[in-house]
């Protein structure tokens, strides 16, 4: 019995929350100020939005770079921590382990690490992440939707009609100022829905 | 004569790959005919034997307004708090009363004495039938999101997401009591709350009932706070609870029984008493796919479910087969 409008999220495990966020935050600033290296103020650069997209699939299978430029990003702050986590574990997994035949992650490219009774964190390993999506969608259906995707400008080719773009069912994606090429949820979304 | 024929056919070639590669590249932008090999699929729990379907859908009826926030039953009356709008329904369907509030509702629910209870981020509101403010509490702070209420006789219960605890209050708003904080000598291990997903709901002898929703779980307390008994498992099995936050909303009928609503694959199930799944009130096919929010509910004497499905914006009504 609760209002549905944009859900509310909480201020919960702070502190890891923080550490983390700020981990990726850096990690993104870094690869925003070396994609500016190579680009003046006015250039414009491919962005998917994480909220239009509907995990189909093709950010995996058309990028022409490979393993594609689009991978899994983690909102730290948007995440439950849980241990029934529907980003990592395939529906009705035979027990919440790290055992392969539980993963949902087709690379086997998200790290969970116990923190404490009953909180687990859900850590992307970048180089083996294909942006298949899958975890999206299982996160975005039965968790908070803090994975997501993202280009990453430190691998996209910047390609005059990105491949992705042109067969994105979603029209998720977009060209945005490679002074600011990143659109993480709970960031540039504060107050929409997700 | 043999190059004209040859250059016609290089022509109609030219012809054939324009048309082949702007076929290909109209139907693929389209996005047809290109299967996701990574798609997550839940389809094998969508399916519902019917012989396990217990209720069917015997009126539909729209909600006037953009954002809905919870459904209550007061006699004849469906109400329902849509945002700042406070909305009533007859059995039938049909608006016959409607008023702005000063504030947006989180929840709602209604006493013995048909007094409206509404459940602002941060504080509580009475109102009469009518949404003529009674009181309104102090808030319960910045951190608070307040999600469920229940009130019986003298006490008033407060789910609190946000600071993870559930208040018995006076009927003044004074706190009495604070419910499900960690206290391993009430064998209480705390409230895991993901996402702010958190209902609460009496039963017929005015015990709580707390959904623990990071544990798929319902939980029961004793007057003192202590815990009574739980149940509850995960899974996207019928008998289980889907996915962190489920069930998201729940009401207790007369009989004790239990209805679950939950989020992510939207469905409606009857438990027992003690726990025992007994059937489906409404499958996953009833709603839309993926749904973040799993429909509220409220019961009659009748046994009769009333879904507020926040994707269609609609009043459905699910009675006994
Ligand atoms: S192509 Fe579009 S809808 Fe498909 S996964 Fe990529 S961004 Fe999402
Ligand atoms: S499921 Fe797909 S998108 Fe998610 S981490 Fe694994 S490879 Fe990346
Ligand atoms: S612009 Fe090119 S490299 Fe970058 S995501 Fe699109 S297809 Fe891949």
């Amino acid at each position: 019995m609760e209002s549905k409008e944009a859900p509310k999220r909480m201020d919960r495990r702070k502190l890891i929350r923080n550490g983390m966020q700020l981990s990726l935050g850096l990690s993104l600033a870094g690869v925003a100020g070396w994609s500016a290296t190579k680009s003046s103020s006015d250039d414009l650069v491919w962005q998917l939005d994480p909220f239009k997209c509907v995990q189909c699939g093709r950010c995996a299978t058309e990028c022409i770079v490979t393993p594609s430029a689009v991978k899994c990003v983690h909102a730290y702050a948007l995440c439950g921590y849980c241990d029934l986590c529907g980003g990592y574990l395939k529906p009705d997994p035979n027990a919440r382990t790290t055992a392969a035949e539980n993963q949902l992650c087709p690379t086997a490219a998200i790290k969970r690490k116990y923190i404490e009774e009953p909180y687990f964190e859900y850590e992307i390993d970048e180089p083996l992440c294909i942006g298949c999506a899958k975890c999206v969608a299982g996160c975005t259906s039965f968790g908070n939707g803090s994975l997501h995707l993202q280009v990453r400008h430190d691998l996209c080719k910047n390609c005059n009609e990105c491949a992705i773009a042109r067969v994105c069912p979603a029209e998720a994606f977009q060209r945005v100022p490679a002074s600011t090429p990143y659109l993480i949820k709970g960031d540039f979304t504060k107050g929409k829905k997700g | 004569m043999n190059r004209k024929l040859i250059n016609g056919l290089l022509v109609l070639i030219a012809i054939a790959i324009v048309v082949i590669i702007t076929k290909d590249f109209v139907g693929n932008k389209a996005g047809k005919n290109t299967p996701n090999p990574y798609e997550y699929s839940v389809d094998q729990f969508r399916q519902v034997d019917s012989a396990k379907v217990l209720y069917h859908e015997v009126l539909t009826f729209p909600v006037g307004a953009e954002t809905l926030s919870g459904i209550a039953l007061a006699d004849s009356l469906v109400i329902v708090a849509a945002g700042n709008q406070l909305l009533h329904y007859d059995r039938s369907g049909k608006e016959v009363f409607r008023k702005t509030m000063s504030d947006t509702a989180n929840c709602i629910t209604v006493d013995k004495e048909k007094n409206l209870w509404i459940g602002m981020r941060h504080q509580v509101a009475q109102f009469d039938l009518n949404g003529n403010m009674q009181q309104q509490w102090e808030s319960f702070g910045e951190r608070s999101v307040l999600t469920s209420l229940a009130v019986s006789g003298d006490k008033v219960f407060v789910a609190d997401a946000g600071n993870r605890v559930v208040y018995q209050c006076d009927r003044k708003g004074n706190i009495t009591l604070k419910i499900g904080e960690k206290n391993e000598q009430k064998g209480v291990s705390g409230y895991v709350i993901p996402s702010p997903f958190f209902d609460l709901a009496l039963d017929e002898e005015g015990f709580l009932w707390v959904v623990n929703p990071g544990k798929q779980s319902l939980e029961n307390y004793n007057a003192d706070g202590s815990l009574r008994t739980s149940w509850g498992v995960p899974g996207m099995k019928l008998e289980g609870f889907s996915g962190c936050c489920n069930p998201a909303e729940i009401a207790i009928m007369e009989d004790n029984s239990f209805v679950t609503s939950e989020k992510g694959m939207p469905r409606i199930k009857l438990y027992g008493q003690h726990g025992e799944l007994k059937g489906v009130i409404a499958p996953p096919d009833k709603f839309d796919t993926d749904s973040y929010y799993a429909p509220d509910v409220a019961v009659d004497a009748e046994h009769r479910v009333y879904a507020l499905d926040f994707d269609r914006k609609q009043v459905r009504i699910f009675a006994p087969k």
